[in-house]
């Protein structure tokens, strides 16, 4: 810990860095996003296990954007997602360096898109095991036991978007759900509407989504709105090859066309 | 006020008893997520016992995530048939519902019922008796001794129980709470000693009122306000789960033959709440838009309705995504 402080101080203190995001404990001992801007503040970071948020998301908002040269204290999901930001020609505007803590718990450094790109690939996470049960428990269904379940689940939806504004692949700044010439999607948090939501950011996401599950994780309504996208991506994978945040020249696959590409779907 | 003894055996008796005479209940009942939420119950076998605090607060029951304000529909002779469905809200029970979100209840009243009354509220409200459930227990995002209130406060409650070892203690407040009781009367004992502290939570007090309604005063300058935002995420999390948040949203739902009008949930930490047609957006940074909710509970609701708005249920701090925590904020702009 006391490593990674000293190392966050020495970027801020020679202009490396102007504004660090990174991990701090709050009154009631939990673990939160934390923004630094001067090195005497470094004292107060913590990284481990537990720090949980998607920081990389932070990039998006205009407060961070401005400070430009930009620390990122990050587990390997956060990490992931930048690379998949990064392919996706968003970021250009950032200096990024990124700091980090490997499998051997020694502090990485990593200072440029390669660096970062290099990291991810040697250290690329699985899907979670109890994701994966979930996944498999939903797909052993019926139909209609899988519309059950969903429908108990969504009917829970207030509708705050806390699902959208924790998702760092959500940058679009109008939402569909904001459109209302067409209205494309029910505002009112109904279990139709609220369908019509989660099904569109799914779709929206797929061959996107990094898969760190934090919309899922933070939904206040417990709502693992996550496997949507979790079982998205394991279809895009199956059908089109290629991985979510792997590589900086990645594309995606809903704006990629290979020659090969399977098309037995067009009937 | 009137003081009586429930033993803890006959409150299922009592529950099911309101179930049987017709009454709608909704209790907190815990869902396969781990979170518990005020849902309308069958039994006093679903209701929930352990919980420190439900996700969502009780709210819904009289300012729903979604109202039907009216329903339109073509008729054959060319008109326009609109209806409301007042006639069809309930008698409704609120049970175990804590005594921070019963304080809501009270704001809520005011907000909706001073000036102008609102006929959905106001039609929902007369048809919901309160009964509160003290706090045994509480966690570091509870902090209602900080807004003048407490785990054992009857404010805005129309009984208030409160566990005591094999019996409750039951604090009769309105009119509304003995119609309740004489439904089941032989329920209940009388008694004239009340000494329900030592069973009572001890949530930390941060700061007081007094201190802060001052201070306040100059906080919209504060340059606390962007270290206290940079964390938020720009969801409405925090407001709906508020038991006072009571912005919301108008929308037509349907097609031109027929359809409904509803009223929706909305925040004010959603960006587009404050966005004009032209574009402009008066609040463009969630810097202002989060010292707005602060200074609405804090300041403009004390000024507007004679109250404080927050309740130190500390729900928003628990469903924040980054655990933002409001009366560390509060604190740190009125330094």
């Amino acid at each position: 810990m006391k490593e990674l402080q000293i190392k966050a101080a020495e970027l801020l203190e020679n202009g490396t860095v102007n504004l660090l995001i990174g991990f701090c404990e709050d009154l009631g001992k939990r673990l939160v996003p934390c923004f630094i801007e001067t090195a005497a503040e470094a004292n107060i970071l913590v990284f481990n296990q537990e720090c949980k948020n998607n920081l990389s998301v932070y990039l998006h908002k205009k407060e961070v954007k401005d400070a430009v040269k930009i620390g990122l204290v990050a587990n390997v999901a956060t990490l992931r997602s930048v690379l998949q930001l990064l392919s996706e020609n968003q970021l250009w505007s950032l200096t990024l360096t990124y700091l980090t803590v490997n499998g051997a718990g020694e502090l990485v450094v990593l200072r440029s898109a390669e660096e970062l790109e290099a990291y991810v690939q040697a250290n690329f996470p699985t899907c979670r095991p109890e994701d994966q049960e979930m996944l498999d428990k939903l797909n052993a269904m019926s139909r209609e036991e899988r519309w059950a379940f969903w429908k108990d689940q969504l009917s829970e939806c207030v509708k705050c978007y806390a699902c959208r504004a924790v998702c760092p692949m959500c940058y679009c700044t109008v939402c569909t759900t904001e459109c209302n010439q067409p209205q494309w999607i029910k505002t009112s948090a109904q279990t139709s509407g609220n369908f019509e939501y989660h099904t569109m950011r799914a779709m929206h996401l797929a061959g996107r989504c990094i898969n760190c599950g934090e919309c899922g994780r933070i939904c206040p309504a417990g709502i693992p709105v996550h496997l949507l996208t979790a079982q998205m991506n394991q279809e895009m994978e199956q059908e089109f090859g290629g991985k979510t945040g792997w590589s900086l020249k990645g594309g995606y696959a809903m704006n990629t066309f290979k020659p090969g590409d399977k098309e037995n779907f067009i009937k | 006020m009137e003081l009586k003894l429930i033993s803890s055996s006959d409150i299922a008796v009592f529950v099911d008893g309101l179930l049987k005479a017709g009454k709608v209940v909704v209790a907190p009942v815990l869902k396969q997520s781990g979170k518990v939420f005020f849902k309308p119950v069958q039994s006093f076998a679903e209701v929930a016992t352990d919980y420190i605090q439900t996700a969502f607060s009780a709210k819904e029951v009289v300012f729903p995530k979604v109202e039907e304000l009216f329903t339109y529909q073509h008729n054959e002779e060319g008109g326009l048939d609109i209806k409301d469905h007042l006639d069809r809200i309930p008698e409704t029970v609120v049970w175990g519902l804590r005594p921070c979100d019963a304080a809501g209840f009270d704001y809520l009243n005011k907000f909706f019922l001073q000036e102008n009354p609102d006929a959905y509220f106001k039609a929902r409200y007369d048809k919901t008796t309160l009964v509160t459930m003290s706090c045994n227990k509480c966690d570091a995002s509870c902090f209602c001794t900080s807004v003048d209130s407490h785990p054992g406060d009857t404010k805005g409650s129309d009984i208030l129980l409160t566990a005591m070892d094999d019996k409750f203690y039951v604090e009769v407040m309105t009119e509304k709470g003995n119609i309740l009781i004489n439904s089941n009367s032989a329920l209940f004992t009388s008694t004239d000693t009340l000494s329900k502290e030592a069973f009572l939570a001890k949530p930390l007090t941060h700061f007081s009122m007094d201190e802060i309604k001052d201070k306040i005063q100059n906080a919209y300058a504060s340059v606390e306000w962007k270290q206290a935002s940079m964390g938020c995420f720009s969801c409405g999390a925090c407001a709906f789960a508020c038991p006072t948040c009571t912005c919301f949203d108008i929308q037509d739902e349907g097609t031109q033959d027929h359809g409904k009008r509803v009223r929706c949930w909305d925040a004010c930490g959603l960006s587009q709440f404050t966005k004009h047609s032209s574009g402009h957006n008066p609040r463009n940074t969630q810097t202002e838009r989060r010292r707005q909710r602060l200074m609405h509970k804090f300041k403009y609701s004390v000024e507007n309705l004679g109250v404080v708005s927050c309740v130190g249920c500390g729900r928003c701090i628990r469903v924040c995504p980054s655990h933002l925590n409001i009366f560390e904020n509060i604190q740190s702009v009125t330094k």
